[in-house]
């Protein structure tokens, strides 16, 4: 196993090649290669869908984030009994909303799904930023993540959280 | 003299003639004995006439030869009624299937590809970059089993107008020729059926999946079933990612895959109508 990657939508050109390399990176940066991921790549219509089943939010956004893992402790792995629970979760991102926020701000589209795919993980991994002290520990977790992959690829991506308050 | 005999009556006809050493010619017994033989072949033939069962057994032994009890029902009879009834039943469920055909010209796909039909099988081609792209598909068992299944159990459960529509997803095959190599490349590709979904839009598979993937001769020829056949099933991920990128680049994307399904279900439902236009004629005819 490992990343099982998922494009349900068609109003975006993916590269899924691309996308799941850029993914096999931060695992690696995370140190997470033994643990499954899903990641699933969906349009407007039905991550709007999600958000509003699962957090009452009736409007599409980047990420999603469903962590196998319950109350785990921020950044600290998961030490699973079993094969079965060697997975953290799945992470829905919203490309067509992503893509709009490119265009919007000149990125580059794989880049900015990198950083928001960075973004799913750490909530994958314990990280909330419904406080100021958690938006705080989520920010320097997600900038050392991006630190670090821009000095293995060369590229220059930022976190996606840059103000606090929860995800819109 | 005989006797002739109808089974189930409990009456008898029968003629008896008299033989005589006279001269038959001019005896007055004679007379009477014409007479008495008229009267009883009238009564003969209206015997005939009127026993269903003499009658069955005149029928019955012209057309069923078949051993077994003998059916006061005439089976001739029996096949043009059921064929009459099959008939009328066709022309309506023909005006119902034209109702609600969506489409009574094909979708067009989008992406520039030539459209061939010849009769069930589509063949859609293309020119990228000097390459050629070609994808077959049959509309022919087409419609996944766990549809027609479920729109089984709904029609004892549903009313009609809220029973799901009839999809058809075939397989379909892509290949790509270049001008330079000497085979082409072929993908044998599915719509997944996912267990979860039921049109409810939690679907969680690919729109489409490469199953297999194998180099094979150029245009028409036999398919070589010695060449390699990658299976996808157990296939790294990353490299599965590559070639579903390569056929993106190629136009057979997630965009494609739906309108094919459009396509193919717009084709498989006028074949329907025709094939229940052509029965209908078959039946009517004599």
């Amino acid at each position: 196993m490992g990343v099982v990657l998922r494009n349900l939508q068609k109003v975006v050109p993916l590269r899924r090649a691309r996308l799941r390399r850029d993914v096999d990176t931060l695992r690696h940066i995370l140190g997470i290669q033994k643990f499954d991921l899903g990641v699933i790549c969906v349009d407007n219509r039905r991550i709007q869908q999600i958000n509003s089943v699962y957090r009452k939010k009736d409007a599409p956004t980047d990420v999603l984030s469903f962590p196998f893992h319950e109350d785990l402790r921020p950044g600290k792995l998961p030490c699973p009994l079993h094969r079965d629970e060697l997975n953290l979760g799945d992470i829905f991102l919203g490309v067509e909303f992503v893509m709009k926020q490119c265009q919007e701000e000149s990125l580059d589209l794989h880049g900015a799904l990198t950083a928001v795919t960075a973004h799913g993980i750490c909530h994958l991994l314990g990280y909330r930023h419904e406080t100021e002290e958690e938006w705080t520990e989520m920010l320097q977790r997600e900038r050392y993540i991006l630190t670090e992959y821009n000095r293995l690829t060369g590229r220059r991506l930022e976190p996606l959280m840059k103000r606090p308050g929860p995800d819109t | 003299s005989f006797v002739i005999f109808s089974k189930g009556m409990s009456a008898s006809a029968h003629i008896a003639t008299k033989s005589s050493t006279n001269s038959f010619l001019e005896s007055e017994d004679l007379n009477a004995a014409v007479r008495h033989v008229c009267r009883d072949v009238v009564a003969l033939v209206a015997l005939l006439y009127c026993s269903p069962v003499l009658h069955c057994i005149v029928t019955s032994s012209k057309e069923d030869r078949s051993p077994g009890p003998i059916s006061l029902i005439n089976p001739f009879h029996l096949l043009k009624t059921g064929d009459k009834a099959f008939g009328e039943f066709l022309l309506d469920e023909i005006k119902e299937e034209k109702k609600i055909q969506m489409n009574k010209s094909l979708p067009k796909m989008s992406g520039g590809w030539e459209q061939e039909m010849n009769g069930t099988e589509v063949k859609l081609t293309r020119q990228v970059s000097g390459e050629k792209v070609t994808v077959t598909f049959n509309v022919n068992n087409s419609i996944p089993p766990n549809f027609e299944e479920e729109v089984e159990q709904g029609q004892q459960q549903k009313p009609a107008e809220d029973e799901p529509e009839i999809v058809s997803s075939p397989n379909f095959v892509i290949e790509v020729t270049k001008q330079g190599a000497k085979y082409s490349l072929v993908f044998d590709c599915h719509f997944p059926e996912d267990e979860m979904s039921h049109g409810d839009g939690e679907e969680e598979n690919d729109i489409f999946a490469i199953r297999e993937v194998s180099f094979q001769p150029e245009g028409d020829s036999d398919w070589k079933e010695t060449s390699y056949t990658l299976n996808t099933d157990s296939l790294d991920w990353a490299l599965y990612d590559h070639m579903m990128d390569f056929l993106a680049d190629r136009g057979v994307d997630n965009t494609f895959a739906d309108e094919l399904v459009e396509l193919s279900t717009a084709i498989e439902h006028q074949e329907y109508i025709k094939f229940l236009e052509d029965l209908q004629s078959f039946v009517n005819c004599k």
